[in-house]
């Protein structure tokens, strides 16, 4: 499937034979009745894709400029640029702003370094001992549970008083004092914990199909010249292994900015603002306090330039894969 | 060479060589056992949270590693303080013993004056509570209602979206795949780069918008506004819609694999007098199986525990699954004992069926998961 098709996939025209030639001049008819037909498959999909995905964002352009309060708001007004500045110069939005990107560009980091500890530890693991069934089955497991219902297992093991957890490290004189999910520490140190966890499994998948794809002689070779694990490693291994960790980290700065079902569960719209990061302030700001021209506006300032970074990342990546 | 420098390079020679094995035996068992311990970490929440379910709220402060001991109720304990840790209806109470229901049962009765009061058998008493004890969060969270909807209702709406959505999605997207298969003309390449966009566009950022252009489209029918079918049947449609869009995985993965299917079993068919959709449906379909299920193995779960969508876009009482789950939270929000069995509630269909298929997950997840 892989090999098949990788040419296709690399972005380029194929190279320019009789067909592409024709095609300057103009299509024959069977031609163009085979592009119609094409399209006639393409069409359906299309139209929803297109209708929930690109149309959102064109009719969000001029609602970024208004004070739109809630959705199906009898009482619009233009506000000009008021909304793109007020990050920078309102103090009740910097209030709620400032401490909600400083939390999420804190998961970000930490998230980011559990795809390592997690997915990629977990992959190298199942590379050198082989692969087991059993043992992927187990690491995949926490992705088939909801990011809610991960929220609520991690707030039931570690609620300072009744957290399972907690009992269990304190019954064993690991710890003095029940580790708190609601303080501010407690909060910043699970959460990337927890959905770390929650990907363990499909960061693994990611680095193994990479892992996998090595060429074995490669590694054989450089057994016999008698090269130690880590020379293996960081010269056989991670060079071969790039679009591997670009789709990782893709994967990941998407998720992270876009996290949201976990930080409900440890009650970020309701009783803790540790939790509570850009995602759920957008939330909040559109659904909760009636403001939502400058929830949008504030989303878009946000998530524009990720994604013009995810692009560059995906370009990248379909560059070295084939 | 002598005799004597070969058997000097043997020894030398043996020496790394058992040392590489013994120490490549040590890094593997070594790893096993991360495997293990790693894998029981995994497993243990599970484990705690089916415990917790079972778990009297008033007991979430001792360490519960097994089900607990069936405790007996205490007869001085107070009618107002039983119907809070266990959400008892008292009106079901006097039901059970029969008592009257004129009669008033105050908050501070406690259960030794109405034995005395009613002249009911302790007996009766004790067997009545001994359910509450352990079952109490099942018994609320499956028996009883919320907001106008129950629990089995609300995991039928949530496997009716479910299939729904997957097999609309499965369609449309080897429709997608075939009509874009080969990705051979400039409009080919532009369909599938806009598809490409979804990977890196965060919900988050079209929630909002989606939302908007949602409530537009639904006043265009004059019934939406009133509970009812149409009201219920929309805001269902909608996020079976949101489902189907289509991905960046669901694009990549059938265009690679129908690209990859030789062009002469197109031609053939077409020698032979079929249209371009005979050929899709008996052909290509079978065909393109294992994207097919890694398709499912990883949308799946996805829609099953999508709550985002669900608990913006469906009214209360048209729930699906999670937000259920989370009005729960919010409404028995002392009660540990509901909301664990409510969150465990959750999980146990999707792992089953994890479980039940796990082969296909593995297999499909690894083939997926190079394309993310």
């Amino acid at each position: 499937m892989e090999s098949a098709s990788g040419g296709f996939l690399s972005g380029e025209m194929p190279p320019a034979g009789p067909s592409r030639r024709r095609a300057r001049k103009g299509l024959s008819a069977l031609q163009r009745r085979r592009m119609l037909e094409d399209w006639a498959f393409i069409l359906p999909q299309l139209i929803v894709f297109v209708g929930l995905t690109i149309v959102p964002f064109i009719i969000a352009i001029p609602m970024l400029f208004t004070d739109i309060a809630q959705f199906n708001d009898p009482q619009i007004n233009w506000v000009g640029l008021h909304n793109f500045k007020a990050i920078f110069v309102d103090r009740g939005v910097q209030a709620d702003y400032v401490p909600a990107l400083r939390r999420t560009l804190t998961f970000v980091a930490l998230n980011y370094t559990t795809v390592y500890i997690f997915g990629l530890s977990l992959a190298l693991l199942m590379y050198e001992v082989g692969f087991r069934g059993g043992f992927f089955t187990v690491v995949y497991l926490p992705l088939m549970v909801s990011g809610l219902a991960v929220g609520y297992m991690a707030v039931m093991l570690f609620s300072q008083e009744t957290g399972t957890a907690n009992q269990l490290l304190m019954e064993l004189n690991l710890i003095k004092k029940g580790i708190d999910i609601y303080s501010p520490g407690g909060t910043m140190f699970l959460l990337p914990l927890l959905v770390g966890w929650r990907y363990a499994g499909y960061n693994m998948a990611i680095f193994l199909s990479g892992l996998l794809s090595i060429p074995e002689e490669t590694i054989e070779s450089a057994v016999v010249d008698g090269a130690s694990y880590l020379q293996r490693l960081t010269r056989i291994y991670f060079p071969q292994m790039w679009p591997s960790f670009i789709l990782a980290t893709t994967m990941c700065l998407i998720g992270s900015f876009a996290v949201f079902d976990e930080l409900v569960a440890l009650g970020a719209l309701y009783v803790n603002p540790e939790a509570n990061l850009l995602s759920t302030l957008f939330f909040i700001y559109g659904f909760q306090v009636e403001r939502l021209g400058q929830g949008m506006t504030m989303a878009v300032e946000t998530f524009l330039p990720l994604v013009f970074l995810g692009a560059a990342l995906q370009r990248l990546q379909r560059r070295l894969q084939y | 060479m002598a005799r004597a420098d070969i058997l000097e390079k043997l020894e030398t020679t043996r020496e790394p060589v058992f040392t590489a094995s013994r120490r490549k035996r040590l890094l593997r068992v070594f790893a096993t056992v991360l495997m293990v311990v790693y894998s029981l970490l995994t497993l243990f929440p599970f484990y705690a949270l089916f415990v917790r379910s079972f778990v009297p709220t008033k007991e979430a402060s001792d360490l519960h590693l097994w089900l607990p001991e069936v405790e007996e109720v205490r007869l001085e304990a107070e009618v107002g303080n039983l119907a809070v840790f266990y959400d008892m209806d008292t009106a079901d109470l006097k039901d059970a013993l029969g008592i009257p229901q004129t009669e008033f049962l105050g908050a501070r009765t406690t259960l030794e004056e109405i034995v005395e009061e009613y002249d009911i058998p302790e007996e009766q008493m004790r067997d009545y509570f001994a359910g509450f004890y352990r079952y109490n969060g099942w018994n609320t969270l499956l028996l009883g209602d919320l907001y106008g909807t129950t629990f089995w209702a609300c995991l039928g709406r949530t496997l009716l979206v479910t299939l729904a959505s997957l097999v609309v999605l499965i369609t449309l997207s080897i429709f997608t795949g075939y009509g874009l298969a080969g990705l051979q003309r400039k409009d080919q390449m532009a369909v599938y780069n806009i598809y490409l966009l979804q990977m890196i566009i965060p919900a988050m950022l079209i929630l909002l918008p989606q939302y908007q252009l949602f409530q537009w489209i639904f006043r265009l029918f004059p019934t939406y506004p009133e509970k009812g079918f149409t009201r219920w049947a929309l805001q269902l449609l909608a996020l079976i819609l949101i489902n189907i869009k289509g991905t960046a995985l669901s694009t990549m993965i059938f265009v690679s694999a129908i690209s990859g299917i030789p062009k002469d079993l197109e031609d053939s068919a077409m020698i032979d007098g079929a249209s371009r959709l005979q050929y899709v449906r008996h052909v290509l379909f079978p065909l393109v199986k294992v994207p097919i299920v890694s398709l499912i193995v990883i949308q799946m779960p996805l829609i099953y525990n999508q709550f985002l969508q669900p608990y913006v876009y469906l009214d209360p009482a048209n729930s699906t699954l999670l937000p259920f789950i989370q009005s729960a939270v919010g409404q028995f929000s002392t009660n540990f004992q509901v909301i664990y069995s409510a969150i465990f509630a959750s999980v146990v269909p999707m792992v089953i069926v994890y479980l039940l298929f796990r082969r296909m997950f593995v297999e499909g997840v690894l083939a997926g998961a190079i394309k993310g």
